[in-house]
């Protein structure tokens, strides 16, 4: 059963068009990762799911209703902006005591529920601080517990890790992971770290140009992207990479082969990586290697048309690698 | 290990801690919950809770932190102190009515000024800082974030204002007794619905404004508009086309600060310069210009509630 049923959306800021004709659907439940490069029309999207914008054109549903329609979706739906923001003379706990008030958290269970929540997010010792007082990241730690109160339905979630230092970032994991595994709360977040949205999200939906590039479940997208790993080593000189480059052209697993001074670059089965390292490491040294699968980079390089990472629109890939020093 | 053991105790790797989502969820609440479980809650305990008394008591918390409240509070204490003591402590019968009449004049200055000042921000700041998102994407109508912003703030204004006012009290129930704290009394809730009328002016000017720099500068302009150039225009206006009663009347109620001049001037039988000069011909009656006031607070407001949905987040 869908929770979010978003159907031909169109939303232009003047003479920008943000979204175009945007159609996408997300089951009850899931993890959705949203990933484009800037400006594609994902915080658009957000806003026009959580109700805070109108479509031009076409309908949104969120849990069964139309997010602007008053506030029925809004009291199932959180929401947590990119760049939210607090008054800097409250602290914490009254930020958090404000939104469950909001929420309509039972007076008697709102202290408890808000100090757990502070405790999730790792403020429990800056709750009584004013909140001017607090880094980029603590103020994203507690952006996210604004988005903890109550009983969540769906929870949007605009780069929630950005700024976020690695404590966070796992705290912020282990919150997503867990309410994957033991609710049904549908969770849809932004990152530009495509290794994250790997690790954390069933389904993945890459935004280019206002419109739906591709979409479906992670795993399936990596598979479609790529079948091959890319196997990187770095030899001792520049004639070695030559040399070991010729050989690996005529290597019949090996698909494309390109060098740059020391370091050569091969594509191949996954099956056939191995022998592949084992093949160069005896006939020359290898200083350094890795070997890298087919990600989400590949299915946003191929969404998007090409490799474009020489552009810096390009979020920061974080792929699973696999590398270190030949034994 | 107990639930809230396990939520207090930090992670074996310096972690943060993170709760089961069920078991939190499950000591969190819900709407649903509400609905149920809170018709054993008091009435005044629902009210409290309301969206737009939460918001509002949210507004005023900040307002009071900023310590805008204390200046506003000093400002008008320096100035009704003064006032009184220059005004009432010298020999004379009409040293009251000059009181007012100086508190009358200055006012049309200060009060506006700083109810522009306390509420230019109230929305484009909440957006530039980025709370009004935050603020807007939680179960409330947009609407309802202004108003609630409204009242908090002016419930700050108010206090502060009042508060600033009693010196002035004092020394009038010294120098000229105790008779005189009811007109003072009066000058002073008209001072205060002035400010709440032109704090109003100020929340629509910052629903509307893209920045606060814009903000400030409508809100000055509107400042220079309400003191200055509206007198100007209507007196020249009444004196170059001749015209009658209703005109000058509808220019009166039309200016939030010439209302309060009209208020505080009833109090006494003199009567200043300024458009004060052609009251008489007016026809007002002091109700009438309370009730305009009162429109004045309400209409700008309700306006700013309704454009609030046009603004881009």
């Amino acid at each position: 059963m869908n929770v979010i049923d978003v159907d031909d959306v169109s939303k232009a800021y003047g003479d920008v068009q943000a979204l175009d004709g945007l159609s996408l659907s997300v089951e009850r439940g899931a993890t959705l990762g949203v990933f484009g490069t800037n400006g594609a029309g994902k915080t658009t999207l957000f806003k026009l799911l959580t109700g805070l914008n109108k479509p031009d054109a076409g309908s949104v549903s969120v849990a069964g209703a139309d997010p602007t329609d008053g506030t029925t979706v809004r009291e199932r739906v959180r929401y947590l902006p990119e760049h939210a923001g607090f008054p800097p003379s409250l602290t914490g706990r009254e930020i958090l005591r404000f939104h469950a008030r909001m929420r309509s958290v039972p007076r008697e269970e709102r202290s408890h529920h808000v100090e757990r929540i502070l405790h999730t997010v790792g403020l429990a010792d800056a709750a009584d601080r004013r909140v001017g007082g607090y880094s980029n990241g603590m103020n994203r730690r507690l952006g996210l517990g604004t988005a903890l109160v109550g009983e969540p339905a769906v929870l949007i979630l605009d780069e929630p890790t950005a700024g976020l230092d690695p404590d966070g970032i796992r705290a912020f994991h282990e919150v997503v992971e867990s309410l994957a595994a033991e609710t049904d709360v549908t969770i849809v977040f932004s990152s530009h770290a495509l290794g994250e949205i790997q690790r954390l999200c069933s389904e993945a939906v890459i935004i280019a140009d206002g419109q739906v590039a591709t979409a479906g479940p992670v795993e399936e997208l990596r598979r479609a992207a790529a079948d091959e790993v890319t196997v990187s080593l770095s030899l001792g000189s520049e004639t070695a990479a030559n040399d070991a480059t010729a050989e690996l052209r005529d290597h019949e697993a090996v698909s494309t082969v390109s060098r740059s001074g020391a370091d050569l670059r091969a594509q191949t089965a996954p099956t056939e990586a191995y022998d592949l390292l084992t093949a160069v490491g005896e006939a020359y040294a290898i200083d350094r290697f890795e070997v890298r699968e087919p990600g989400l980079e590949a299915a946003f390089h191929e969404a998007v048309g090409g490799d474009s990472r020489d552009t810096d629109d390009v979020p920061t890939p974080a792929t699973a690698n696999s590398g270190g020093e030949p034994a | 290990m107990s639930e809230d053991a396990a939520s207090t105790d930090p992670a074996p790797d310096g972690g943060v801690a993170v709760d089961a989502p069920t078991a939190r969820l499950r000591d969190g609440g819900t709407e649903q919950k509400t609905a149920t479980e809170g018709t054993d809650e008091s009435t005044l305990g629902r009210l409290a809770d309301s969206s737009l008394l939460t918001i509002a008591r949210r507004e005023y918390r900040l307002a009071v932190r900023s310590r805008w409240a204390l200046g506003v509070a000093l400002l008008f204490g320096l100035f009704t102190a003064a006032v009184v003591q220059f005004g009432a402590s010298s020999v004379g019968p009409g040293r009251f009515d000059a009181v007012i009449a100086t508190i009358a004049e200055l006012g049309v200055y200060l009060v506006p000024l700083t109810a522009l000042a306390v509420g230019y921000d109230a929305i484009v700041g909440a957006d530039e800082r980025g709370s009004l998102e935050l603020l807007l994407a939680l179960p409330v109508t947009k609407g309802r974030v202004v108003v609630g912003t409204a009242i908090g703030r002016a419930a700050v204004l108010s206090g502060a204002m009042l508060l600033g006012f009693v010196p002035g009290a004092l020394l009038t129930v010294r120098y000229l007794g105790i008779a005189s704290v009811g007109p003072y009394a009066a000058v002073a809730l008209a001072a205060v619905l002035t400010a709440c009328a032109m704090l109003g002016v100020a929340v629509l000017v910052s629903t509307v404004a893209r920045t606060k720099t814009h903000a400030l500068g409508v809100s000055l302009a509107i400042w220079l508009w309400v003191a200055l150039l509206h007198d100007l225009v209507a007196l020249g206006a009444v004196a170059g086309f001749d015209l009658g009663s209703g005109a000058i009347a509808a220019a009166i109620l039309l200016n939030p600060v010439d209302c309060f001049r009209v208020l505080a001037l009833s109090q006494v039988d003199v009567v200043a310069g300024g458009f004060g000069s052609v009251l008489a011909q007016a026809g007002l009656t002091a109700p009438m210009v309370a009730a305009a006031l009162v429109a004045w607070v309400v209409v700008p407001v309700g306006v700013a509630a309704k454009l609030i949905q046009r603004r881009r987040l």
